[in-house]
């Protein structure tokens, strides 16, 4: 395909969308914007996946005198996150019909969600193909602003306001890290291409500009303690947006930071380490935070900054693996990271969508107010549970590939000698195996309140399952998480030969006993299904001539059990929260009561977790920096004139300055 | 010859219980039921019919089946020695670890799916015993490859027979570690009573309260097969560095049958502690396993 043809392309849909979404009847709007990303999709997918299969496809444009020239390149690295993001925002899209039914008569704030839709989509594909610094940030300034106005489509809650607010803020703390990092090596390097980073990083003195990057790129990414805007933001949004910000926005921080770990190459053990230990930290604070909610979109949400964390662990271990002069633990590493940002980004957008058929159904995220839903929607059910099996890596799907491969990389770090590796490489399995077994309970725990049991209130509207266009996507989801879980060789090539494109000298390792592996952990994968589909089998042959009755729950004695006696989401992680009070701190709100009382009196009882990260560091800062600088609210007072005066005195000190020489 | 294992397991996984009771009628000095009756006991609910309740989906019913062949498929990458299990390849003991939690899982839902604040109570708690005993399963995975340099059981085990006696040392200590780790996925003493009257202090019991018949037949036998299976791991740190077969197949028994009495042992002169002291109780085996880890860094001369 011809390479301006995909430019203007992407550039006139996106104007096309600006154009015809506003001029069309409320049903046809999202119809209109699925259509412009499908083809924006298979405008930028063709070339991804020749990229993939070794045809790099690059365009220059002219930027002028300052952005120089502005390259466009579909490297393998490019191409994997493309293909990502397109899978992701396609069924983001057709979901989103089904999800936007309901807000039909918003006419305006359709058009503008629609429009800014479309608009995401193509800056996220800008942002992976870019190689220029300057516009580099332009589109991930835009991508920014569009999820911003996606995540405020319910703007008229002030909850959602202040998400929004918190989201804008923290984005823009993060792209100021950016920009200072690019303008660095823009005036060392003379070149805002990525080029310039590389030779770069390829000298001397680069800790402070790798740390802006990952400053500005963790942000997104959500790896504490730059995670404070996820539990927000993924709540407040439209579950199709949740479901698209969780699979593939944060994972742009991920490109960004995978772009420049590729390119570290002098030095890479400290990054590696460091990068190491921040998301074995984030992995079980995330999942940790995760197993306590009740929102269970915030739950969600948390449960992405584990993931993140899983992710960061594979980027770690690549670098170390650099550092040694280690293949086997680059390629390890690096396939860990790239094949889990998949996998996330399909079964997070699975759970995300899935929650949105409860929310449009019941009209409420909080978990305790349910149960029992299995009855009413069978096959969301089912497809929740998929993604909470997949989610918590449990085999026969696509999560344990990449969990695996994490494993198998820690393992293979111990071949170095250094002692204090070693130790890093135990903390990181010990971390892995709990956030692991943590992850099960938060699952166990969402899936059995929401689900199982007993309705625990009752809901106004009575469920039903959703409509089609509600659950195709997410079957489709499945359909390729279990491709990936028993073919898992499919992914592992395109992976290899992406790595294979960052390594300088090429990869000397034979990395055929790692298809190796992977194909055999298909196949047993493979033999997992067909053996409980097998006793499955055996099950129903026996049940043929075997009496059934049908009676209510063993109450253990106790003749009227009723719903509110069901086992609550909250006290099933409640031993849990207990033992790791110190992260997931519980706050509770009553009165004590007092023994003069002789009436009862109506009394509340409220608890709620927080997070610690926010209470403990974050909000006590904020309000020390409040109390500084409430002593010089006199200067903003309001009045034209001293700000007129103001500016005079600016003036007269700089020609005093000049009159004695300073400047 | 890569089913030796699975055969030997399934032949221990009919007696292991017998033993345990067995064990404990002598010792408290009952006449006791015959090493049989746990197996007759499970054939017997095979046979008759289930009761299920209206509260409960599909996943009641699945759920058991999910249970048995994952633990199944846990045995089947199990070695005999220098032996492969039926399936083995590099890093096979994430999968293991793994198949095992997604039959947990199936049995945490399904008692949720019942409605019951029992089995709520005992989900939980399951919940947050496996999830603090896993590390401890990693570490100890994690330093014999440290110490051997091979990821999969198979290497692992056979390279450890070097003829070191530290490694014996390493692999009793090990052993120890397999032994509580299996009582505590079991849910035996001294960690959950599987014989109290009181729903409110169980574990596992409470969870399967509403199975009947042919799926509570199946979970039953699944306590007994994965008792075989760690009983199984656990021999195959004491092979003979020559594994032959005249020495092996005993030593295996031997350990199969000394670990099913120590259960039975403990079980008769041990109460089951508070169930606020089990986390401190099962992290301890975490710490032990670091003791393994820092024993391994010593070996292979990566500390001082």
């Amino acid at each position: 395909m011809n390479p301006e043809f995909i430019v203007f392309g992407i550039c006139g849909f996106v104007v096309l969308s600006i154009l015809l979404i506003p001029l069309l009847r409320a049903n046809l709007k999202s119809v209109t914007a699925l259509f412009l990303i499908f083809l924006n999709a298979l405008l930028t997918s063709v070339p991804a996946i020749g990229a993939l299969l070794g045809n790099t496809f690059t365009l220059e444009i002219f930027g002028g005198l300052n952005f120089g020239n502005i390259l466009l390149e579909i490297d393998p690295l490019s191409a994997w996150f493309i293909l990502i993001v397109n899978i992701t925002l396609i069924n983001g899209a057709i979901y989103g019909i089904g999800y936007m039914k309901a807000y039909e008569k918003q006419t305006g704030n359709l058009s503008l969600h629609w429009i800014m839709f479309v608009i995401f989509h193509a800056s996220m594909l800008w942002v992976c193909m870019l190689h220029n610094g300057f516009a580099f940030l332009i589109a991930w300034e835009i991508m920014t602003l569009s999820s911003l106005i996606l995540v405020l489509f319910d703007h008229n809650k002030a909850n959602t306001l202040q998400a929004g607010v918190n989201y804008l803020v923290q984005m823009h703390i993060g792209v100021a890290f950016l920009t200072l990092a690019f303008i660095w090596i823009f005036v060392t390097q003379q070149t805002s291409g990525f080029q310039g980073i590389a030779t770069f990083l390829q000298g001397p003195h680069t800790h402070w500009v790798i740390l802006f990057f990952f400053l500005g790129f963790g942000i997104k990414a959500g790896f504490i303690p730059l995670h404070t805007w996820l539990p927000y933001a993924h709540p407040a949004a439209p579950s199709h947006v949740s479901g698209v910000m969780s699979g593939v926005i944060v994972k742009m921080g991920i490109y960004g930071i995978i772009r420049i770990a590729m390119m570290i190459n002098t030095d890479a053990l400290i990054p590696g380490i460091m990068l190491m230990m921040i998301s074995a930290a984030t992995t079980l604070y995330g999942i940790l935070n995760a197993a306590v909610h009740r929102d269970f979109k915030k739950m969600l949400a948390f449960c992405t900054t584990e993931n993140i964390g899983i992710i960061g662990m594979g980027i770690g271990l690549a670098l170390i693996g650099k550092a040694l002069d280690n293949q086997a633990l680059l390629i390890f590493g690096f396939a860990a990271a790239l094949i889990h940002v998949l996998n996330h980004s399909l079964y997070k957008s699975l759970l995300f969508f899935a929650a949105g058929n409860i929310y449009t159904k019941t009209h409420t995220r909080n978990m305790e107010m349910l149960g029992g839903l299995i009855r009413q929607m069978p096959q969301t059910a089912i497809l929740f549970l998929i993604g909470a099996l997949a989610i918590g890596g449990l085999p026969p799907f696509n999560g344990f590939v990449s969990k695996f491969l994490v494993y198998s990389g820690f393992v293979e770090a111990f071949r170095n000698q250094d002692m204090a590796l070693n130790a890093l490489m135990i903390i990181g399995i010990t971390i892995l195996s709990m956030a692991g077994g943590v992850s099960l309970l938060t699952f166990t725990k969402a899936f059995g309140t929401i689900f199982l049991g007993e309705p625990r209130s009752e809901i106004m509207h009575r469920p039903g399952e959703v409509s089609l266009l509600m659950r195709l996507p997410l079957y489709a989801i499945v359909l390729i998480m279990l491709v990936i879980g028993v073919f898992p060789v499919l992914v592992m090539n395109p992976v290899l030969s992406i790595i294979t494109g960052f390594t300088p000298a090429g990869l000397i390792m034979p990395f055929t006993n790692i298809t190796g592996m992977l194909t055999l952990v298909g196949r047993a994968s493979l033999l997992l299904i067909v053996l409980i589909a097998l006793l499955y089998f055996i099950r129903s042959l026996a049940f043929r001539r075997k009496p059934v009755e049908i009676t209510s729950t063993w109450g253990c004695g106790y003749i009227a059990p009723g719903h509110a006696m069901q086992y609550t989401g909250k006290s099933f992680s409640k031993s849990l929260a207990k033992l790791f009070g110190f992260i997931t701190i519980e706050n509770k709100k009553y009165k004590e009561l007092k023994t003069v009382s002789i009436f009862p009196s109506p009394r509340t009882y409220t608890s709620c977790y927080l997070e610690f990260f926010e209470t403990r560091i974050i909000d006590p800062v904020i309000r020390q920096f409040l109390r500084l600088f409430n002593y010089f609210t006199f200067i903003h007072n309001g009045k034209i004139q001293f700000y007129v005066l103001y500016g005079l005195l600016f003036m007269v000190i700089l020609i005093i300055l000049s009159f004695i020489n300073v400047l | 010859m890569r089913m030796i294992s699975l055969l030997l397991i399934l032949i221990t996984s009919f007696f292991f219980t017998g033993i345990i009771i067995r064990t404990k009628s002598i010792l408290s000095g009952r006449k006791g039921p015959g090493i049989m009756q746990p197996m007759k006991d499970i054939i017997r609910s095979l046979r008759i019919g289930s009761v299920y309740s209206k509260t409960t989906s599909f996943i009641f019913q699945l759920a058991p089946t999910v249970y048995i062949a994952t633990i199944l498929m846990a045995i089947l990458f199990i070695p005999f020695g220098n032996q492969r299990g039926v399936l083995s390849f590099n890093g096979d003991f994430v999968f293991f670890a793994y198949t095992l939690a997604l039959g947990k899982f199936f049995m945490i839902i399904a008692s949720l799916d019942t409605g019951s604040s029992f089995e709520g109570m005992g989900a939980s708690r399951e919940a947050l015993y496996s999830m603090l005993v896993e590390p401890a399963f990693f570490i100890i995975m994690g330093s014999f490859s440290l110490l051997t340099g091979f990821t999969s059981f198979v290497d692992i085990f056979s390279a450890m027979h070097f003829g070191s006696y530290v490694t014996y040392g390493l692999g009793a200590l090990a052993a120890f570690v397999f032994a509580i780790i299996a009582l505590i996925e079991n849910s035996r003493m001294p960690v959950d009573d599987p014989k109290t009257h009181l729903e409110l202090t169980m574990i596992h019991e409470v969870m399967i309260l509403d199975n009947s018949g042919y799926d509570l037949g199946l979970i039953l036998y699944g306590t007994n097969l994965k008792f075989a299976m760690y009983g199984a791991l656990i021999a195959n740190f004491f092979h003979t560095p020559g594994y032959e077969w005249y020495y092996s197949i005993p030593i295996f028994f031997g350990v199969q049958l000394a670990f099913a009495v120590t259960v039975g042992v403990v079980e008769s002169f041990s109460a089951r502690f508070r169930m606020n002291h089990n986390p401190q109780f099962i992290l301890m085996f975490t710490s032990i396993s670091l003791l393994i880890f820092l024993g391994v860094l010593l070996l292979t001369g990566k500390i001082i």
